[in-house]
């Protein structure tokens, strides 16, 4: 894969126009893409003022910015959800002004985003999906499934997608999936491709594939716009940086001329020193134990997790770690009742057995789960925060059986103002919140039950820095009021900064568990592998 | 969202006021106190059914049994009053546990079985339906013993003195004023927004005088009709059930988000059978009212009523999908579909239009429910 292309630096947003001057390097690809003085207004709010930014062929140009910066409003004018007529400033494609009216104009005019939520159909070959509306046809307007299959196999031979057409896309990991959604953008002849946080449900090696894919994309001359949280992938092979903040382009950086601290400052306009500000809390006695557990996939009924031993004291964060499909969120769901045909194994809470099996006993005894998948598991999109954050804990609420409004109010209200969530009222829909917003109020509902345990299923992710720093305090806070906190997470940087203490699965069992000072990422990844005897040197 | 709401609302009165003026204007009859007494009943039989479809819609499953269940219901009651001589409401006490057992079997079978409810009911509509015709073997059963009143009769034959209707109007306006006064207050002291205190008075005005028309009307003729008071206790039952009791939340919490209510310790199946036992009573108590109301048990009692039910619900403003719907919003669509059939069966319109007139408002009233839900 090897190719050359000459490094180039380029600063559109005039306040850095220095900088142009600095790196004056002629020969530059040619612009595919411009975006000219963007401003997008909202009844009462400006979602983008005066943005601009441009994008050369076989460039990848990371866009930065907080949750509600303005990244989403941005692709969406780009691919013609809001039509042009909408926005004031222009889209200049190859030179020309874009008038998308729908998302079929932008495809037409070979732009390709692909979405954080996945739009394969899951019973459907991954043929089928890569040709889904566009179906190559026999003389007698039948489809021509030969065509299908072969024309498939020729794309993903191309783009280096090791995955057979024929294969029903329900059996993919989520990777795979969205290498075959990138493959059939591609296969509609697109040269722009807009990634919109591609990673954020990938584990650490897919991410290599499909950046090693974007790479390899960059030197068929596609250019592509990467938008993602996690500033080690755009350093890893983003050419150049654009961040948004409060809806302005703050400005665009070349990626070697740049470092995190610098992006995370103009991203939030202030420099944050202590990404993981973990606190160690006072440990109190072991809360929570887990001996022998063995667990079968309630589908298959193969046995899924085996073996697993640990335990947790008050005050303490216990990370758990691992590949994708390694076990983490599937030992979690179990614990909570969702997930899994228990085999063998106990769980203690406080020294006394559990014995209940249900969510809502769960809940009572006394542990509560913050799942992965906040829109799926976590909120009810369409209901107004004060109702989400009182529905795990609307039986203590009632007096003759009816809700006590006023005692309702006060709770709400209590974690309304302690968790910091950024809305007007109890009364806003959970739906129009940011993710990090929407993230509140899910960890507020789950505190409301007065928990002595809490699971939190990858609490950061797709949320910006500053809501992270502020889930980062309230776990803090979590463990000096004594509670005891298992953190799964896939950020192994996270995962380091915030535990006390890491077990890491592999294939559904243990593959090593390491405190503070022995964790470190290479010790975790290598477990993670399953190479447990590497790091115990 | 607030505004399209509003929109929203705005229409159903457009549409009530326009098949009103057209009824009103092709026959004067349809404005007569007689008329608005058996409209009144009408509405009462069609909304109480309604609502209890609300609860099951709701949580997102749906009741196509209604209709035949209110047959069988109001058919069991009937002969054990007209064949087995029993009194009224040991029948009618019968044939309503008979109601919250079948239906809390039938949510059972949904929950437990993972059978969707529209499969269920559909099988309960066939069922059901078979089941009323041997019960009734094929014919007519009065529903009294020998031309007496009795509780099954006066259901929908009893109306309260006018005295008493005055009284009854004044203690509801009352109680809406101070309910109102008192929300209004709390939500101030939330720091939520209140609605203008001009606006507030206007609606009040507006209910109270509407309250006291109905009256007024309604003892022009007979007085205010008992199904009447029926529909009104159970409406405010399932208003305070499904706005003031973690019950309530829960409904709507599964119909919005079925996974996330799980994890969030929401006992799902309870609620869901919960809310099928609760329909369970409401159809035996409709089958009652419009049993009553046809005078005796035939076979085609309760025919298609789920439909007009479930039509109520949706024009209505409840979301075939869950999550969404209020008992008020349930009570103007009922009020709508009832004044359409009342004024055409007034015009003598023969039973093909009202089938098709009936389609037609079902299918528009789920056209609006797609345009303007979200």
């Amino acid at each position: 894969m090897a190719f050359t292309r000459p490094r180039k630096s380029i600063a559109v947003c005039p306040r850095h126009s220095s900088q142009i001057d600095a790196f004056k390097e002629p020969p530059m690809n040619p612009v595919v893409l411009q975006a000219d003085n963007i401003t997008k207004k909202f009844p009462g709010v400006i979602a983008l003022k005066a943005v601009g930014f441009d994008l050369r062929s076989g460039e990848i140009h990371g866009l930065s910015g907080e949750n509600g910066a303005g990244k989403s409003t941005l692709i969406k004018l780009l691919s013609g959800i809001y039509p042009y007529g909408s926005y004031e400033g222009n889209f200049f494609i190859h030179g020309q002004v874009a008038k998308f009216r729908s998302l079929a104009d932008a495809q037409n005019a070979g732009i390709a985003v692909i979405y954080q939520e996945l739009a394969l159909v899951n019973d459907m070959t991954v043929g089928e999906n890569i040709f889904l509306g566009s179906e190559p046809r026999t003389a007698r307007g039948l489809i021509n499934w030969h065509k299908v299959y072969h024309e498939a196999r020729l794309l993903l031979q191309k783009f280096k997608v090791n995955i057979d057409p024929g294969e029903p896309v329900a059996k993919l990991g989520m990777g795979q999936k969205q290498l075959v959604e990138i493959v059939k953008a591609l296969s509609k002849n697109s040269n722009i491709l807009v990634l919109d946080e591609p990673t954020a449900a990938l584990a650490e090696h897919e991410v290599l594939i499909l950046l090693d894919i974007l790479r390899d994309l960059r030197s068929r001359g596609i250019a592509s716009i990467y938008i993602s949280h996690k500033l080690d992938e755009i350093f890893a092979v983003c050419d150049r940086i654009t961040v948004l903040r409060d809806g302005a382009s703050i400005a665009t950086l070349d990626t070697k001329q740049t470092n995190k601290a610098e992006i995370i400052k103009h991203m939030v306009g202030r420099e944050i020193t202590d990404l993981f500000p973990r606190r160690r809390s006072k440990l109190g006695a072991s809360t929570f134990e887990i001996e022998n557990l063995s667990v079968a996939d309630p589908h298959s009924g193969d046995c899924f997790l085996a073996d697993i031993n640990f335990s947790l004291r008050a005050g303490e964060v216990l990370g758990i770690g691992g590949l994708m499909g390694a076990g983490r969120t599937e030992l979690l769901m179990h614990l909570f009742g969702a997930w899994g045909t228990r085999l063998s194994g106990s769980v203690h809470l406080k020294g006394r057995e559990l014995r209940v099996w249900k969510p809502e006993e769960i809940i009572r005894e006394g542990m509560v789960l913050v799942s992965e998948d906040r829109r799926r598991y976590g909120l009810i999109l369409d209901k107004t925060i004060g109702f989400n954050l009182s529905l795990s804990s609307l039986a203590k609420l009632t007096t003759k059986r009816l809700i006590d409004q006023g005692l309702e109010f006060q709770k709400n209200n209590h974690f309304f103002q302690s968790l910091r969530v950024k809305a007007p009222t109890l009364e806003e829909l959970v739906a129009k919140l940011s993710g990090g917003t929407q993230q509140k109020v899910v960890l507020g509902k789950a505190l409301m039950t007065e928990p002595l345990v809490i699971f939190l299923d990858e609490p950061t992710r797709g949320i910006d820095v500053g809501a992270k720093l502020e889930i980062y305090e309230i776990i803090n806070r979590l463990t000096d009021a004594g509670k005891a906190v298992l953190l799964v997470s896939s950020e192994l940087p996270e995962l380091i900064g915030m535990s006390d203490r890491i077990v890491i699965l592999h294939e559904g069992r243990i593959g090593g568990e390491f405190n503070r000072d022995e964790a470190t990422q290479e010790n975790l990844l290598a477990a993670a592998m399953g190479q447990r005897r590497v790091i115990l040197t | 969202m607030q505004s399209r709401r509003s929109f929203r609302d705005f229409s159903l009165v457009i549409a009530l006021v326009v098949i009103c003026a057209f009824f009103a204007i092709v026959s004067p009859q349809f404005l007569s106190a007689r008329n608005l007494s058996l409209l009144t009943t009408e509405l009462s039989i069609t909304a109480t059914l309604a609502i209890g479809m609300l609860l099951v819609i709701l949580p997102g499953n749906i009741d196509l049994s209604a209709g035949s269940g209110v047959g069988l219901l109001g058919g069991i009651a009937s002969v054990l009053v007209f064949e087995h001589k029993w009194p009224a409401p040991l029948a009618m006490g019968i044939a309503l546990v008979a109601g919250v057992l079948i239906w809390s079997f039938m949510g059972n079978l949904i929950v437990r079985q993972k059978i969707p409810a529209f499969i269920i009911t559909l099988g309960g509509l066939l069922i059901f339906k078979g089941l009323f015709w041997l019960v009734i073997h094929n014919s007519t059963i009065p529903i009294v013993q020998g031309g007496q009143a009795n509780l099954y009769s006066v259901l929908t034959t009893f109306y309260l003195p006018p005295i008493v209707g005055y009284v009854l109007a004044a203690l509801i306006v009352t109680a809406l004023i101070f309910a109102k006064l008192r929300s209004r207050k709390a939500r101030q002291g939330y720091g939520f927004a209140v609605e203008d205190r001009e606006l507030v008075f206007l609606k009040l005005f507006l209910a109270a005088q509407l309250i006291f028309l109905f009256v007024v009307v309604t003892n022009k003729f007979h007085g205010v009709p008992l199904s009447a008071v029926i529909l009104g206790l159970i409406a405010f039952a399932i208003y305070v059930l499904t706005t003031h009791t973690p019950f309530g939340r829960y409904l709507y919490a599964i119909g919005g988000n079925e996974e996330a209510a799980v994890i969030s310790g929401i006992p799902v199946e309870k609620v869901v059978v919960a809310s099928f036992s609760i329909m369970g009573a409401i159809v035996a108590i409709t089958g009652f009212m419009q049993t009553a109301y046809s005078g005796a048990s035939t076979t085609t009692v309760g025919d298609l009523m789920e439909l007009d039910a479930i039509a109520a619900c949706v024009i209505g403003g409840v979301s075939l999908r869950g999550g969404r719907g209020t008992v008020l919003g349930v009570l103007f669509g009922a009020l709508i579909m009832a004044s359409l059939l009342n004024g055409m069966t007034l015009l003598a319109v023969s039973p093909e239009f009202k089938f098709i007139a009936r389609g037609a408002v079902l299918s528009l009233a789920v056209w609006m429910d797609v345009r303007l839900g979200r």
